[in-house]
């Protein structure tokens, strides 16, 4: 009996690790661009303990530990955590309803709980509450100054807010307390939003060789490494990474659309469609629905581009209906599909403020630009270049910016630079480049 | 504990405003139901699927006897290794509303299997939207069970996974009785009643189009709210009353208290909205819900014994009655005090909607509902207050001149006090 339960107590808290360190990926890639993919979510080394995919048993085996003892201080952290591993699994967002109420629970029971306070963390991150995830971040931080997921909480949440010199120097603290697959996927995006590609790709490889070959934890850093394999047009890597992903922890949302996109890279319209539906059929994401209507659109059926447009609506409301604080990805579709543009400058400049990160920028920057407010638009384009990002969007982006301030030879350069960096950038934006060239 | 209960839920609505979601088990979810069972000689199956908004929205128009023919086909039934197909005998479709003024889907399907002749084993498997994500459940019998009251009421229990059961393996026999093919629901109960639909008053804020009569009738509702919401535990009645009492309050004053209750009500959360989006890096904001309290607490104990003071002190100096209105009558500031104790505490819901016109670029849409809400507030509370002056008139014309109506007074000001020291207590802890 005693020894069943230190099993499980171990099992459980390998699985802390990596939904601790995991958690915030849900939300994921944001539209804005392939590249500048949200960077909370490396798993931390997930404990030899943990069998892959066994998720679902262990809820089950925590649950009926509470059922006998509803006031097991470790069974309820463990089962907040792993119901936040259930929604990265499955994609259901009610788990995290689930994971706050036992965190909370556990919180009333024990008041500087370590493993609640950064789950919360983690949670506020998937919810994109980055200023709260901060606040939680540094709590935990607090109570146990030595712990290495904690950093990667503060260091992710300040990346959303902006604060690239304190969320690098976080990550290299991050490392050097405890090397392995969750510091290395956040060096790998730290050096990625510095322009540095070939030492994100080896730093990416670093974190898919510390996994141990299975789970969804292993494929979140195919889908990763692909994703930056994407952004500078090497297609076929990125979709070879994407299959490893899928073969690895099949239907995984994330790596579906990933794999539509580098399809979509290599002109296989066909192939993408069924993808990304299939991402859109396991979780309704806005980006997703919005790269499927693209893919609708740049294969000539308007009328079903239409119905997937509407449906980004219909999760519009949905979102608002439940509290969610319109975000980026909102402000972007509207922006890129001409829906009520000076709405849409006002919602990117509410989303700037809650997320003045570079994404952010060029968000605002691009409304600004749709809006003919072009000397406003360079600014924060500039600002959003200012890590020397290699990222073919916010090039485009700014190529546009300098044609509307009339400066043809810049405009010219930077479109140039987005087509040789990535020559399908875009589903919508790539072909409007090469006629801007023209 | 009342006012606790509130405080929960303001704590709840700002840390989690998800819970105004209208499928119990999130917008995207396609959730299906069995029920294999045998009547007479007769297999039959009772199907439900349950689609909340997101798959409703993408279904479109749904043909029920479409959908039910393309679930028999892909529920595969297999009676002593033998596959055998079900065919559809009725359905019943309905669209409970669910969040955000969107439609839900409820659509029943009977099906017939064989007729069986002896006891036979059977293995059903249904195949019906397997890459989606919801409840999957099945129950074998007329009688057995369904842990979602056959998708009508979701577990919300903290330790309650989704059902995920696509498949059962039993044996069944032929029953004694007559062959009665099960039953389809209609009116409430096919109408899943567990479909919460939003809050009303933050509803208001999410409809899509904003004519004239739309945009009246939400401030009239926004009023209304108000008004009902006045008289949910908190917002210091009790002390608005008592303090008219003690003090001798007019209808004037009870009015003036119920402007003041609007105003402090509306600046407070367009404060706290305020605060919400441009602080938010440095103080999360439920941290400031113990400290308002904390303050009007602290408040009302000082105007209880103010109250208090002046009714001991008039006392010792004179025995008359009526020759001290000058003295008694409320002086503004500790009108506004109490005003402002009544209107500090905003309420969570008006918050909720201020930051959903904010992110939906209707904000003069929202703070003109907040005012329309909040004047519905007041007009509550100027209600009570007269409701107090006016009892307090007719106990002295009734002569009832003696020591009740002379304690009256006294009475209210511990009134006051007690209840101040029990806010101030009950906030205390929570501030850290």
């Amino acid at each position: 009996m005693k020894r069943q339960r230190l099993i499980l107590v171990a099992a459980a808290a390998g699985l802390t690790a990596a939904a601790l360190t995991l958690g915030g990926v849900l939300h994921d890639s944001s539209s804005a661009s392939p590249t500048a993919v949200v960077v909370q979510g490396p798993p931390a080394s997930a404990g030899a303990q943990v069998s892959p995919g066994d998720t679902p048993a262990l809820v089950a085996r925590l649950q009926a530990t509470l059922r006998g003892n509803p006031n097991d201080v470790t069974a309820l952290d463990s089962l907040g955590l792993a119901y936040q591993q259930s929604a990265r699994e499955t994609g259901d967002p009610t788990y995290y309803t689930k994971s706050d109420e036992a965190l909370h629970r556990e919180l009333a029971l024990a008041p500087r709980d370590l493993i609640a306070t950064s789950g919360l963390g983690s949670l506020a991150l998937s919810r994109h509450r980055f200023r709260e995830a901060l606040v939680l971040g540094r709590r935990a931080h607090a109570i146990s100054p030595t712990t290495a997921r904690n950093y990667g909480v503060i260091g992710d949440a300040l990346v959303e807010l902006g604060r690239y010199q304190a969320a690098f120097k976080t990550f290299n603290t991050m490392a050097s307390i405890q090397p392995g697959l969750s510091s290395y996927a956040r060096i790998s995006h730290a050096r990625q939003l510095l322009g540095d590609v070939p030492g994100a790709i080896s730093a990416m490889k670093l974190a898919v060789e510390a996994g141990d070959g299975q789970g969804e934890a292993d494929a979140w850093t195919h889908v990763q490494l692909g994703l930056i394999y994407l952004s500078v047009g090497r297609f076929k890597a990125a979709a070879a990474e994407d299959r490893q992903a899928l073969f690895a922890f099949p239907d995984y949302a994330y790596a579906l659309d990933a794999l539509a996109r580098a399809e979509a890279g290599m002109g296989h319209h066909r192939s993408a469609i069924r993808f990304e539906q299939q991402a859109v059929n396991r979780i309704p994401l806005p980006q997703y629905v919005s790269t499927l209507g693209d893919l609708y659109g740049a294969t000539g059926h308007p009328r079903l581009a239409q119905k997937q447009y509407e449906l980004i609506g219909v999760i519009q409301r949905l979102l608002v209906a439940n509290g969610v604080k319109t975000d980026l990805e909102t402000a972007l579709f509207n922006v890129d599909h001409g829906i009520r543009l000076h709405a849409s400058l006002a919602l990117a400049r509410l989303a700037w403020r809650e997320r003045p990160s570079i994404d952010g920028d060029d968000v605002l920057a691009w409304a600004l630009e749709r809006t003919g407010h072009c000397g406003e638009a360079l600014r924060y384009s500039k600002r959003a270049l200012r890590l020397g990002t290699l990222d073919a969007l916010k090039f485009f982006h700014r190529g546009m910016i300098e044609g509307c301030l009339g400066r043809r030879t810049a405009q010219h350069a930077w479109l140039v630079r987005a087509l040789r960096l990535n020559p399908q950038f875009s589903i919508l934006w790539a072909p409007v480049a090469r006629r801007e060239l023209r | 504990m009342k006012r606790l209960a509130v405080l929960v839920v303001v704590a709840a609505a700002l840390l989690a405003p998800a819970a105004a979601s209208a499928h119990p088990l999130g917008n995207f979810t396609i959730n299906r139901f069995s029920r294999v069972e045998v009547s007479g000689h007769q297999l039959y199956v009772r199907y439900v699927l349950d689609m909340a908004e997101i798959p409703t929205f993408q279904a479109g128009h749904i043909d029920a006897r479409a959908y039910a023919r393309r679930i028999a086909r892909n529920a595969e039934l297999v009676v002593d290794g033998k596959a055998v197909p079900l065919v559809p005998l009725g359905t019943a479709l309905a669209h409970p509303p669910g969040a955000a003024g969107l439609r839900t889907t409820r659509l029943e399907v009977i099906l017939a299997g064989p007729t069986l002749s002896r006891k036979v084993s059977i293995s059903y498997q249904d195949n019906n939207y397997k890459d989606r994500i919801g409840w999957k459940e099945i129950v074998v019998g007329p009688k057995a069970r369904s842990t979602s009251d056959e998708l009508r009421a979701y577990p919300k229990n903290l330790l309650q996974s989704p059902l995920d059961i696509t498949s059962v393996k039993t044996q069944l026999a032929p029953t004694g009785g007559p062959d009665v093919p099960p039953a389809l629901s209609s009116g409430k109960t096919l109408e899943a009643p567990d479909r919460v639909a939003d809050a009303g008053f933050s509803k208001l804020i999410g409809r899509h189009h904003l004519s004239a009569l739309v945009i009246l009738a939400s401030l009239a509702a926004a009023f209304f709210w108000g008004m009902a919401h006045a008289l949910s535990p908190g917002h210091g009645k009790t002390i608005v009353a008592a303090y008219l009492v003690g003090r001798r309050g007019t209808p004037w004053h009870a009015a003036a208290l119920g402007a003041i209750v609007t105003a402090t009500h509306t600046i407070g959360v367009f404060a706290l909205g305020l605060v919400t989006l441009a602080l938010s890096a440095f103080i999360v904001p439920e941290q400031l819900y113990p400290w308002l309290n904390l303050i009007s607490g602290v408040l009302v104990v000082a105007i209880g014994a103010t109250v208090f003071r002046s009714r001991f002190r008039h006392r010792g100096h004179t025995h008359d009655h009526d020759h001290h209105h000058e003295h008694e009558a409320p002086s503004r500031g500790s009108l506004v005090a109490v005003g402002i104790t009544g209107g500090l505490l905003p309420c969570p819901s008006a918050l909720v909607v201020l930051l959903a016109a904010i992110s939906l670029h209707r904000v003069a849409f929202g703070m003109l509902l907040i005012v329309a809400f909040s004047a519905g507030l007041a007009l509550s509370i100027t209600g009570i207050g007269l409701v107090a002056v006016y009892a307090k008139r007719v106990f002295k014309r009734a002569s009832f001149e003696g020591r009740l109506v002379r304690l009256l007074p006294a009475a209210s000001a511990l009134v006051i006090l007690a209840a101040g020291l029990a806010m101030t207590a009950r906030a205390l802890p929570k501030v850290h």
